[in-house]
């Protein structure tokens, strides 16, 4: 097996005031391509820190990521925001999909940020079908149900192929109901397409859903 | 819509509106004033080029664009008829007044016979002025409302009947007898210029030379100088309407910044958005460019149509010509959109260069 991402002491140190809040103190972490991977801990010890350096939307304040033979940490600012672009997908715990835009169209955008004017209606709608959503292509989001947003945030983020998706609580602004169904479809995703996923949960139910489980507290990782 | 851009657009209806708005202003300022300059002078050069006399025999002072003196004598009248290589002569009297709620008229006082004579213009209804209380006017005042018969206001509440209308127009629209105003100016025997038709209008130098010479003190000028363009006419109005230009072209950039500031912020959450997904600085800045050219486009539809409304009112209401050129018209949509364009900018940049953890975690 190959790690797809690989991440060697890793350290983040705010700035709050006079004061420096060591966010993360030396995180070592490898993911392999095809594993699907929780990440668990209390508040503040560091678990959204840590997907936002993996995502390059942080720098570290020191260490080392490779995603997919790319150092995310050795790039400018313009080469980490490609690699994001072509490496990574981002599910939020809020959607954060446009609201102004279709299904469809939230869809098309993360296209065209892919690789300029890109516009492929086949691999749209059949993402979208993979997830369950096709009859709701030209609905905007408040037009649907909470797990159906979260459904499409999940499309958009795995539309462009990326290497890795790394979802930030998913499940938090879900019901029981709506949290099962978007789990299942994460689980889809790892075992018919090999997608590797990093998932950040406080559920231990969602938890269990993934191949493994990383637990960190006070931003170290405690348990692997 | 599934593009970002007019999706935004429509999501806010009352910034994009009054966006559009502000954008219109500076284009229909743009438009109203270059329009208002080069319709009154293509009016004066028109009607101008229709006066045949070529030299006009004045006191110095006497004629400016706003208004003018009755203080030379018609006793020149003979002593410039002698002159060799001169024609003919007529005497005019120019009086300027208020018309309308924002306009301004001239009526000329002339012995109509030989005025008509001596310009190549002929009755198209009616006869010429006779009486004190008469008025012949050209075919284009005629339209505006004045149809033979009908009574016009020169002087206060004094009445004028219109007896005739004539073409081709020739300087001021309305002309009454040479009497009739030099009685109503109470300014007996005396004018503001007279006219003077060379025999041979190559010669017209050396006749006007010969004038000077004979008759010193005054002043002898050619009529293509003295009824020339508005914009040489009033002193640095050039310099005003291109200081109007740049003031629509701040407006147009400042009313779009503002709006897309606004938008910026309204959005930060949604900038960060796109940031996760990987869109680049460039990306960003043309998504907000393209928003602020299409409200900017717009913007110019909307001045353009105010601008010709407002031309067709203006003139209706009043005597003001406008006549829109595609010089200024090119000029005015580079200032709609360039001001739009350079407007987001800032904004535009702002966004593109927001942290993306802090966009997203904004409420």
């Amino acid at each position: 097996m190959t790690a797809i991402l690989k991440a060697e002491q890793l350290e983040k140190t705010y700035r709050v005031g006079k004061v420096n809040v060591h966010a993360l103190r030396g995180v070592s972490l490898a993911v392999e391509e095809g594993d699907f991977v929780a990440v668990m801990g209390p508040s503040g010890c560091g678990k959204s820190t840590m997907l936002h350096l993996l995502g390059g939307l942080l720098t570290p304040t020191g260490g080392r990521i490779v995603i997919d033979g790319e150092d995310l940490t050795a790039a400018s600012d313009a080469k980490r925001t490609d690699i994001r672009r072509r490496k990574i997908g981002f599910v939020f715990q809020r959607f954060n999909l446009f609201p102004t835009l279709t299904a469809e169209g939230n869809l098309r955008l993360a296209e065209r940020i892919h690789a300029n004017g890109a516009d492929d209606p086949d691999r749209r709608r059949a993402i979208l079908r993979l997830l369950r959503l096709e009859d709701k292509m030209h609905h905007k989001p408040l037009e649907l149900s909470g797990g159906e947003q979260q459904r499409l945030a999940l499309a958009r983020a795995v539309v462009n192929r990326p290497a890795i998706v790394l979802a930030d609580e998913p499940t938090g602004n879900l019901d029981t109901e709506n949290s099962t169904i978007v789990l299942k479809m994460f689980q889809e995703l790892n075992d018919r397409f090999n997608q590797t996923i990093i998932m950040i949960t406080h559920n231990p139910e969602a938890a269990a859903a993934c191949r493994r489980t990383i637990q960190m507290r006070d931003g170290h990782i405690v348990e692997s | 819509m599934d593009s970002l851009v007019t999706s935004n657009i429509l999501q806010r209806p009352l910034r994009s509106i009054i966006s559009v708005i502000g954008v219109a202003l500076g284009v229909a300022l743009v438009m109203l004033f270059t329009g208002l300059a080069r319709g009154m002078s293509n009016d004066l050069q028109r009607r101008s080029s229709n006066v045949r006399g070529e030299i006009i025999f004045t006191r110095p002072g006497s004629i400016q664009f706003m208004s003018s003196a009755t203080n030379l004598s018609t006793k020149y009248l003979e002593p410039l008829r002698q002159i060799e290589g001169v024609e003919n002569v007529t005497p005019v009297i120019r009086y300027i007044y208020a018309s309308g709620a924002i306009g301004i008229d001239q009526v000329e006082g002339v012995e109509w016979s030989d005025f008509a004579r001596m310009n190549g213009i002929r009755i198209v209804q009616g006869r010429g002025p006779q009486q004190s209380d008469e008025v012949i006017i050209d075919e284009t005042k005629a339209k505006r409302n004045h149809p033979l018969g009908s009574s016009m206001k020169i002087f206060g509440d004094k009445l004028y009947r219109v007896v005739g209308i004539y073409a081709p127009e020739s300087g001021a629209r309305a002309k009454v007898t040479l009497a009739s105003l030099e009685e109503t100016l109470e300014a007996p025997d005396k004018c503001t210029y007279i006219l003077v038709k060379v025999k041979n209008p190559a010669d017209q130098v050396a006749v006007a030379q010969r004038i000077d010479r004979e008759l010193p003190g005054n002043k002898v000028q050619f009529t293509r100088d003295v009824f020339a363009s508005v914009e040489s006419s009033i002193p640095n109005l050039g310099i005003f309407l291109r200081v109007l230009v740049g003031l629509a072209a701040i407006i147009s950039a400042l009313v779009v910044m503002l709006a897309m500031y606004t938008t910026i912020t309204e959005r930060t959450r949604e900038i960060g958005i796109l940031k996760a997904m990987g869109a680049s600085r460039r990306y960003i800045i043309s998504e907000i460019e393209r928003e602020a050219l299409l409200i900017s486009a717009m913007g110019l539809v909307v001045g353009f149509g105010l601008a010709a409304a407002a031309g067709l009112f203006i003139h209706k209401a009043t005597s003001l010509i406008f006549e829109f050129g595609w010089g200024w018209a090119l000029a005015a949509a580079a200032i709609g959109l360039l001001g739009g364009a350079i407007g987001a900018f800032y904004p535009a940049v702002k966004a593109a260069n927001l942290d993306p953890v802090n966009a997203l975690a904004y409420e």
